[in-house]
């Protein structure tokens, strides 16, 4: 899965920690989601999206690895 | 058993009447539901022992949510499957009254690989954060 977690968070001027607290998480989550080494859930996702005034799929896109077994 | 070793367990103040399910001494039969007499250290220092890292393995993080909660489940996977792989290696390797100490050891080897491995987890990936503000 693609993210544009650091786009998003440079356009609305958030650093790691301050999107990590809007959302209720760990910074440690924001960076790991961000490198891509966790899938995240599903209400995580949506808040993401919801704190960028964004839908889901313009934050976070599949690949074409995500269609492999 | 060195005499003096043998004396402490028989005459210090824990060995104490109890209740056991089953009991079988060395060369002697099996006992159902009997009462005996027993030095209760090895079953206090156990208790104490597991009770002690069930609560450092299970309590939650101050700042627990969806990612910590993975890790704790991926190191207990992994805790689980290391623990009964040396287990297996110990079958083949280790004989007669050695294998003792391993199954004594063994009952809380899982706990401890839990806790070492998800604290590394843990620990990996504030330092990756910490890197990151870095550079």
């Amino acid at each position: 899965m693609k993210n544009y977690l650091k786009v998003e968070r440079a356009r609305n001027n958030l650093t790691q920690a301050q999107l990590a607290e809007m959302v209720n998480v760990s910074r440690q989550t924001i960076n790991a989601i961000e490198l891509g080494k966790y899938n995240l859930s599903i209400i995580l996702a949506l808040k993401i999206a919801y704190v960028f005034g964004k839908s889901v799929e313009e934050v976070f896109e599949l690949e074409d690895s995500d269609w492999e077994k | 058993m060195p005499v003096e070793v043998s004396n402490f367990i028989k005459d210090n103040p824990l060995n104490i009447k109890v209740f056991a399910l089953a009991s079988q001494e060395l060369s002697n039969e099996d006992e159902f539901f009997v009462v005996i007499k027993n030095s209760i250290i090895n079953e206090i220092l156990g208790i104490l022992f597991i009770v002690g890292a069930i609560f450092i393995a299970f309590s939650k993080e101050k700042n627990e949510d969806e990612y910590i909660t993975q890790m704790r489940l991926e190191s207990l996977v992994w805790a689980t499957y290391l623990n009964y792989a040396i287990l297996i290696l110990a079958m083949l390797f280790v004989y007669n009254f050695a294998f003792l100490w391993v199954m004594v050891f063994n009952m809380f080897t899982i706990l401890l690989f839990f806790i070492i491995r998800f604290n590394w987890k843990i620990y990996k990936s504030k330092k990756q954060v910490a890197d990151e503000k870095l550079s």
